[in-house]
Parts: structure tokens; sequence; C-alpha cells
């Protein structure tokens, strides 16, 4: 997996990268709750990711539940297919904020 | 022989010699006895000749033929009345030279013709003691109009070859009919064997035998598939047997057909068939019925049983479980229930089968003589485990083939088979000889290679591209909890996934040599805080069709199978 920060227009953007799985999923949960540490927007940028996990979906729902906790605002952008298909079958997808563009998650 | 009969025998002979040939050639009842009648009244030179015979067995006379000036057919006596009633009842010839001096005779019927009857000759037809009717002739038409010995003589012998056309024409007739009766029998037959359904090859988990007593069988079975791949199946016994009992039978194979294609609740298609069967109720005759619907893809089924003998679940530990009625038999009473019909038991096969029968099992003699009962059935079903259910079946019924007796019940069975039934067989199989077979170490860093062996392995098999993706989700899963869990961090520990694909169907066994797991703890419980581990078997219940956790086959570790069932992609285009 490989992930990148990128600040626009008030609101930090992770986007991950590849395969966010047993293996990178730590590293994907440590950048995920660096980023909600604040009480901004966080936008979470899927389009990359090629396959996620149980673990990976832990770590976006902690990051989701920290930036809660923390005042700000947490979405996932622009789900891959295999992403949106796994938080289907975890019927975690109501649970998210979800946009389909980073742009439309900017404008929200 | 006196020299001066001699023209009278010739013409005896040439009389009977014609009139046997007529006979010959004519089995048509009535057009025998017509020209019998009219040559024997010419013959004997009688003014007015009659043929009776006896009908409502045997109360009544009545005229069949009539020769002379009036024409009296038609006409009926008591079998005991007047001059031909006597004949007919005493089985003796009777001539009355002069009826005025004879207390016997009836004058009704002159009465009632105008016809003045004078002298009358009667003999009776009978053949080998089964009386016919009798011949009578009025009125010599020469002479003083009297008849005399040689003439009742000559009708005696007459009447006798008239009798044997009768009854050779009559025999003729029953044949016909006979014929005509067998070959609607043989239609109806047809007609049966036709609302059975055909056999269908494995892995098709339902199959059925029905053997009638008799021509026809007052039991039937059928089963078919719903669009959703769910498997309705049916069983039912018909009170009596024959065609009676088989009309009833097509009828409610028929109801069970055409309403269940559209009503998906056994409890509630038995309600509808019960209130179908009761409108058009045959006195007495009722139906013993047990269907249900086979859930493919779990094993779980649906039972409504009415008033039949408990059909039986083989549990895969080998021990039997009977499904009791919930209702009585229909077509006796309308059941009052609320709309869900009657009472459904469900259950989970579980890898094992579920039997139907009809009492023409349970009842059946072996060759010994001895019932089966239902402890015979059970034995047999346990001895015959491993065979194909087909073969299962057909075991319990030539096992009720050997006594030598004509069978008095028809014997059908059905079983059901939990689909993953055949896999359980299949396991050894899975392997031994896996499509593929991979040993990993039980790293994190090692899964995703894993995975990519799976996604190509179901494209391989025909998965659609979504379900390969799906299954590699299921699998990705199943291998990190055996990462996460079973090895508890060590780093030391292998796994071995083994990939089967037959038939549209994909099977993966995971086995590691953990420590056994516990079997609470890997229960798809939707946590209320998500935590990857209980997520991901969540995950793997709601991809897969079948998950369970088995002692490895090593003895030592665990093993995991998954089934996923799938249309193979190429069908589906």
């Amino acid at each position: 997996m490989k992930h990148e920060v990128i600040r626009k227009q008030g609101a930090s953007i992770v986007v991950l990268k590849g395969d966010i799985d047993l293996e990178s999923s730590p590293a994907a949960r440590e950048v995920l709750l660096k980023s909600v540490e604040g009480a901004g927007k966080v936008l979470v940028d899927l389009s990359s990711v090629t396959y996620i996990d149980s673990s990976g979906v832990a770590s976006l729902v902690e990051a989701l539940q920290a930036a809660k906790r923390n005042g700000g605002r947490f979405a996932l952008v622009a789900a891959s297919d295999p992403t949106r298909r796994v938080l289907e079958l975890a019927r975690l997808d109501k649970v998210f904020t979800m946009y389909a563009t980073v742009e439309e998650g900017l404008k929200a | 022989m006196d020299r001066r009969n001699t023209p009278a025998l010739t013409g005896h002979l040439e009389l009977l010699a014609k009139m046997s040939g007529h006979l010959a050639v004519t089995l048509n009842i009535e057009d025998t006895i017509e020209k019998a009648l009219e040559l024997i009244t010419k013959y004997v030179n009688a003014e007015a000749g009659s043929l009776f015979l006896l009908e409502d067995n045997g109360l009544r006379l009545t005229c069949k033929a009539s020769v002379g000036p009036v024409n009296i057919r038609g006409v009926t006596l008591k079998s005991s009345e007047g001059i031909v009633g006597q004949c007919v009842t005493e089985n003796t010839s009777r001539m009355v030279r002069d009826v005025s001096t004879d207390p016997s005779f009836t004058h009704s019927v002159d009465e009632s013709t105008g016809f003045h009857t004078r002298s009358i000759l009667c003999s009776p037809m009978s053949t080998q003691n089964i009386r016919l009717g009798a011949i009578e002739l009025i009125n010599k038409k020469d002479g003083n109009g009297l008849f005399s010995e040689t003439d009742l003589m000559m009708l005696q012998t007459l009447t006798a070859a008239a009798a044997m056309a009768v009854r050779n024409a009559r025999m003729t007739e029953v044949l016909v009919q006979q014929e005509r009766v067998n070959r609607e029998i043989e239609l109806a037959i047809e007609m049966q064997r036709s609302l059975l359904p055909a056999a269908r090859p494995a892995p098709f988990p339902v199959c059925g035998i029905n053997l009638p007593a008799y021509e026809v069988s007052g039991d039937f079975y059928d089963f078919f598939e719903l669009d959703d791949g769910r498997i309705y199946f049916s069983l039912g016994d018909v009170s009596g047997k024959g065609m009676d009992a088989a009309l009833l039978m097509s009828k409610t194979a028929s109801l069970f057909r055409c309403v269940g294609k559209t009503l998906h609740d056994p409890g509630a298609l038995m309600v509808t068939i019960n209130r179908e069967l009761c409108e058009t109720a045959i006195h007495g005759m009722f139906v013993t019925m047990a269907c249900g619907i086979l859930d493919t893809a779990t094993g779980h089924v649906r039972l409504a049983n009415a008033g039949h003998e408990p059909p039986l679940i083989h549990r895969a530990d080998g021990g039997f479980t009977p499904v009791p009625a919930s209702a009585p038999p229909l077509g006796i009473m309308p059941l009052d229930t609320g709309p869900e019909g009657i009472r459904e038991e469900l259950f989970t096969l579980d890898g094992g089968t579920l039997y139907i029968f009809t009492d023409g099992v349970t009842e059946g003699r072996l060759s010994n003589g001895q019932r089966l009962d239902v402890e015979g059935v059970k034995s047999i079903i346990t001895r015959h485990a491993g065979d194909p259910a087909a073969t299962r079946i057909q075991s319990v019924v030539s096992m009720l083939g050997d006594s030598g007796e004509q069978r008095h019940d028809d014997i059908t069975i059905l079983a059901v088979e939990d689909p993953s039934r055949r896999m359980m067989k299949n396991n050894d199989a899975c392997c031994s000889e896996p499509l593929v077979s991979l040993t990993f170490p039980a790293r994190a860093g090692e899964l995703h290679p894993v995975r990519e062996v799976v996604r190509k392995t179901c494209e391989k098999c025909g998965c659609p591209p979504a379900l390969a993706q799906d299954l590699v989700i299921a699998i990705g899963e199943a291998c990190q909890n055996v990462v996460r869990h079973a090895y508890k961090g060590v780093d030391d520990g292998q796994a071995t996934l083994d990939i089967l694909c037959r038939d549209g169907m994909l099977e993966f066994c995971l086995t590691d040599t953990a420590p056994p797991v516990d079997r609470e703890k890997v229960k798809p419980v939707w946590p209320k805080e998500v935590h990857p581990g209980g997520l991901g078997v969540c995950l793997i219940h709601n991809i897969m069709d079948r998950v369970e956790y088995l002692p490895a086959p090593s003895g030592q570790g665990n093993l995991l199978r998954m089934v996923k069932f799938f249309k193979r992609h190429k069908d589906e285009t």
C-alpha cells in the first residue's frame, strides 16, 4: 500500500493506494488516525485501492469514530469497486458519508 | 333309416349348414339372432317366430327378434311368465299343440297385438347350463296350423346352434369391451407416468421411485425448481387403490405443481390443496401428503406434513429424526388455520438426507414374509449410506420385490439430500486431488499472492469476475483469521488452501495445524463495535453458501470448508 496526504481547500485528503490488508492496514490506520486528530474535514480517497480486507475496514471505522470524537468531519470519496463491495458486504456502506468524487467531497 | 325321411333329413342338414355358416361369420349379436330366427321360422314353416333373451340379471325376458305379421320386438315378460318363461325356467322345450287348452298360455300379448295364437313351439337357449333365453314359434302355416313332434325336434336342434352363436357373440363383445378398457388403462398408466418428474442427474439433490401395485398408482411424488434455485418437493398417498385412487392422485399431483409454482409456502399450499379436494370430495377418499422446500444453498428445509407417515431425516451423525404430521390428511374437512397454513417443520439437513415414503414401503413384505417396518427402512438406508441417493432408495424397494407375492400397495420413496452431502464425500477428493493446493507461511505478508491464486482459479472455473472478487474477499478473510488467531502471531505456522471446482460449485478447504479454534468465537455475530476479526467472519458468511469448521483430516489443526454455488460466466450470457 502507498499513501499520500494532500491539503486542499481546507481539507485533508488522504489518498490510499493498492491493497489494504492485514500487512498494510497498520500503516493505513496510523495515517488515518493522524489525519483526524484535528477538528477539520478529512476525505479518504479510495479510488486507487485495489483490495481492502476487514482489517482495513476496521481502520476506516476507527478513524471515523475518532473524527466524530474530535468534532471533525470524515468522508470516503471515489471508492473503487472492490472497496465499495466490501463495505456493502459488511453492511457499512450506510455508516460512512460517501461522495462519488473528491470535488463533491470538497464542496459538501 | 326310413327312406321317406331322407329328403327331410337332408333339408335339416342343409338348414343347419346354412345357419352355422351365417352364424359363424357374424359376431354382432343383433345380426346373429335376427338371421337365426328368420331361418328357423322359415324352415319350420311357422307363421311367426320370436327370440327372447334373459335380461336384468335373469329377471326379465325381452323379445330381441321377431318374424311374422306382428312385430313384438321389445316386448318384455317376467322371466317365469308364459310358455316362454316356463321353458326358460325349467330349461325344457315345450310344444303346445293347442293353446286354448293350456292354462300356462298368457293371452296378454295376443290381446295387445290382435294376433291369434293357436299352437306354440318353444325351445330354451342355453349353453353349459347358462340360460340365455328361448325361441318361440307360433302357428304352423300349413295343415291344421298345429305343430308336430318333428317340428319340435327341428327347433331344438336349431336353437342349440343359435345359443352357441349368441354365446360367441357375447364373448366377443366382452373381449372387445375388455380390449377397450385395457387400452384405457394403458393410457391412464402413460398419463400417470407423465405426472412423475423425470429423474435428474447428480448433483440434483432430489430423487424418487414409484412402483404401482397394480396398473395405476394412488401414490405420487413430484419436485421442481423455483426461479431462485430452491426445490419444491412432495409425496402423497391417496386412500384406496385402483382407478378412483389414481384419478384423485392425478388431481392432487396437478394441484401441487400448479399452485406450488406461485405459492412458495408448503404449509399454505397444503391448505389450498385441501380446500380444492374438499370442494369436490369423493366420499371416503383422502390424501396423506408431505411437501416441502429445499434451499439448495443452505440445506435448509421447510416441511409440511398432512397426515402422512412421518418422513425420516437421516442425520449426518447416523441417527434418524422423524417429522410427524401437524395436520390431518387432505380432502376430509377444511383446515382451521391462519393464512400461513399448517405448521411447518424447519430444519437444516446438515449433511443428512430426508426420506419421505408411503406405507406401502413400511408395510411391504420381505422375502421371509415379515413386514419391513420403519426399522427395516432405517437399517437398509444405514447399510447403503455410502451409495448415491438413487441407489439407496432403489435398495429399499428391491428388498420388497423378493417376496414373490402380489404386492397390495403402491411403493413410493423420495429422497431429499443436502446438496453438501456430496461435498462431504468429495471432501477426501478435495484434499487429495484439488484443482489448486497451495501451502503458504501463515504471515500477513504472504496473503497477497494467495488472493491472486484464488482470483485466477475462480475465473478459470468460469466464475463471473464480480463473484471471483467476492470469493477473493472471503478467502482473504479466512486466511487472515488463520494468521491472526490460529497461530496467535507465532511466525512459523503454515496453512494450506485447496480449491476444488465442479458442477457450478467451488469448494475451498483451508487447513492449518494450529490448536483447535473455539467455534463460539468464529460464529458470525455482528459486532456492535467493529473489530476486524468478527467482521471477517461475517464477510465470509455473507459471501459463501456454506461455511463449516471441521477438525483437520490429519487430526491436528482446523479445516475451514467454504462452498459457493455459481452459474458459470458463459452460461449467463
